[in-house]
């Protein structure tokens, strides 16, 4: 593997914040190759891609001679963020995932992107992996805009993950990696599993066979070993329930993350902790699976609590 | 004048977020009326000062109260919770209020806040919002008006503001007050303040006194003013942007609001360790420092200075 740095700054005192790609391609080249580009790391809180990279590398060191096309990962976009526990660009608190596509007059943040979005560019396909954040837990799932599905849908549905979720087009996210290089040519997915700050091993695992079973089948890697392919659930054939906390409190669970409920089963509490009452129990709006369920307790009125992948509204 | 509750958000432990806003009547209904908004952010200690400066002014300096003309409405903080902590952004979630409109009603804490606050600020002819730039820079107080089809580049001459910067439109500025306001009717205009965490008088003055020429300008109050400048209008295409090549110690030697000449210094970087000067910044242009790198300590490549080009 070739490790190259796609930008670097040097900072105040004696330190250099480098931003670094690791590169595994064929001994030989062929014409037509096929490039796929897998980034984490975009949110210094989000750590459950750079565990799913590091497999990933792992399996490419370990099966050098399937490999048949070119895979650039790029584990740390903020790296500085990363070993600073700061989801943001450090020191300017900017959310890269809203600076793109930047540029190199652009303030540093926006240097930054534009470097990675210059590398990146020109990969057939490339994979954002993001862990939610702190607050959230995320079963892995797929996020596509909806203006992008019809050439990122059939890709999405070999990545091995739980859910497909196809959102229509917001004009703020047009600021973001996926939306960027899509617009590029590149097919982007942007896959969201696990929770902030947190390794969720078995998803990293599953996470794993789904890409290795995407580039199996794009022919960028060649092996008779076979990766598990699951059925998604997809957006398309139901509706997403929010459930928003109607108070202040403590968030307490009262079910396990990515089940199967039931039209009013108990979610959990919002508690008092000085007074030892319940504020509210909150309730299923709908039957379906949980996809999201908040690991951060407190919360303030509105603060996400969970959201339910169920039927559509009308039936139910 | 009345005291309004715009919103009220409770806590785990800390006391509820309470946001008022000062209504001042004005005598003829049919006048133009303003909205103003300071504080969405912790850290903007200017936009601040200066709204809870112009609640006192219109309750005690205007002689007569009739002299309030248009409705005015002022709401000097919408996030104590971060400026009482000197965070930026919501504490709780680090989201930015400023990015959460028109809101949401049904949707997250901050949807939630910005969907209260946009209410509450229907209707008004002129809105009026006091921001700080984002980034780590400081400038000189100016007009940011987006390109969006709705704005108002003759009123906002009226405030006075040495620029008018009428800044091409990025995506993330789609969910921001300035312009759904003006999306919804409501000539928009944000002031840029500059960032500084100690107030300067003479500069906090002068964001004051350009509201205050704005409300005599648009008969929204009887108050005579002393005008400012002949606003000059101002595109991306305008600004030169100028980045040091060294990270380490950032010195400005020119002021941000001097006018300065192509290939004078305007800066240094000192080695951090061996007290060496690495770098000297020389402006490639004749103009104005609109902007200024305010940390000691900068990084390779960054923004170091923006000047307006002149010449």
């Amino acid at each position: 593997m070739q490790i190259t740095e796609i930008f670097s700054s040097q900072l105040p005192v004696g330190e250099k914040l480098t931003i670094k790609k690791g590169r595994f391609e064929p001994k030989e080249r062929k014409p037509d190759i096929k490039r796929i580009s897998i980034v984490s790391g975009t949110h210094g809180d989000e750590l459950e891609g750079q565990y799913v990279i590091y497999l990933l590398s792992s399996w490419l060191r370990e099966n050098t001679d399937a490999i048949n096309g070119i895979i650039d990962l790029y584990p740390a976009v903020n790296a500085l963020g990363i070993d600073t526990i700061t989801r943001g660009f450090p020191i300017y608190e900017v959310d890269l995932n809203r600076a793109f596509p930047g540029s190199k007059h652009d303030y540093l943040p926006g240097q930054l992107v534009h470097a990675l979005a210059e590398d990146v560019k020109g990969s057939d396909i490339a994979i954002d992996i993001h862990s939610s954040n702190i607050f959230l837990k995320e079963i892995p799932q797929i996020r596509i805009n909806k203006e992008f599905s019809p050439s990122t849908l059939p890709l999405a549905k070999k990545l091995n993950c739980d859910f497909i979720w196809i959102h229509d087009a917001v004009t703020v996210l047009e600021a973001t990696f996926s939306h960027t290089m899509n617009e590029m040519g590149t097919k982007t997915l942007v896959v969201e599993m696990g929770v902030g700050m947190t390794l969720t091993q078995v998803y990293g695992k599953q996470l794993l066979s789904g890409i290795l079973n995407l580039m199996k089948s794009e022919g960028i890697i060649s092996t008779d070993e076979e990766f598990e392919q699951r059925e998604p659930f997809s957006s398309e054939v139901g509706d997403v329930f929010y459930i928003n906390s109607p108070s202040a409190g403590l968030f307490v669970q009262s079910i396990t993350h990515c089940a199967i409920i039931k039209k009013g089963d108990v979610i959990g509490t919002i508690v008092d902790p000085l007074s030892g009452k319940i504020h509210d129990t909150l309730y299923a709006p709908s039957g379906g699976i949980l996809f999201t369920l908040r690991e951060f307790p407190v919360v303030y009125e509105g603060s996400l609590i969970a959201r339910i992948f169920g039927e559509s509204h009308e039936n139910n | 004048m009345k005291t309004i509750e715009i919103l009220r958000i409770d806590s785990l432990n800390r006391s509820p977020l309470i946001v008022e806003g000062y209504l001042f009547e004005g005598s003829d209904p049919t006048a133009p009326s303003v909205a103003i908004v300071g504080a969405m952010e912790g850290e903007t200690i200017l936009p601040l000062y200066t709204a809870s400066k112009l609640v006192d002014f219109l309750r005690h300096s205007l002689d007569d109260e009739s002299k309030i003309v248009g409705n005015i409405l002022v709401i000097p903080s919408v996030n104590h919770y971060a400026l009482n902590i000197n965070q930026r952004f919501w504490p709780l979630d680090k989201t930015d209020i400023n990015t959460m409109f028109p809101g949401y009603g049904e949707g997250e804490t901050t949807q939630r806040i910005a969907k209260k606050l946009f209410n509450a600020l229907q209707g008004y002819t002129h809105g009026i919002i006091l921001e700080t730039r984002e980034g780590i820079s400081t400038c000189i107080p100016y007009i940011k008006l987006f390109e969006s089809g709705y704005e108002d580049i003759e009123s906002a001459k009226t405030f006075g503001y040495r620029l008018i910067h009428h800044k091409s439109l990025k995506p993330t500025d789609t969910v921001s007050l300035q312009y759904n306001w003006q999306l919804w009717g409501t000539k928009a205009y944000s002031i840029i303040c500059p960032s500084d965490t100690n107030i300067d008088l003479h500069t906090s003055n002068e964001v004051f006194e350009r509201i205050i020429n704005f409300l005599s300008k648009n008969e929204i109050i009887e108050y005579k003013t002393i005008s400012g400048y002949h606003s000059t209008i101002i595109k991306n295409s305008d600004i030169e942007v100028i980045q040091t090549v060294k990270s380490g110690i950032f010195i400005p030697t020119k002021k941000v609001g001097s006018t300065i000449k192509k290939d004078e210094m305007i800066g240094k970087i000192i080695h951090s360790l061996e007290g060496k000067v690495t770098h000297r910044i020389f402006s490639p242009c004749d103009g104005l420092i609109a902007c200024v790198y305010k940390n000691g300590l900068i990084f390779e490549n960054a923004v170091a200075f923006r000047v307006i080009k002149s010449g």
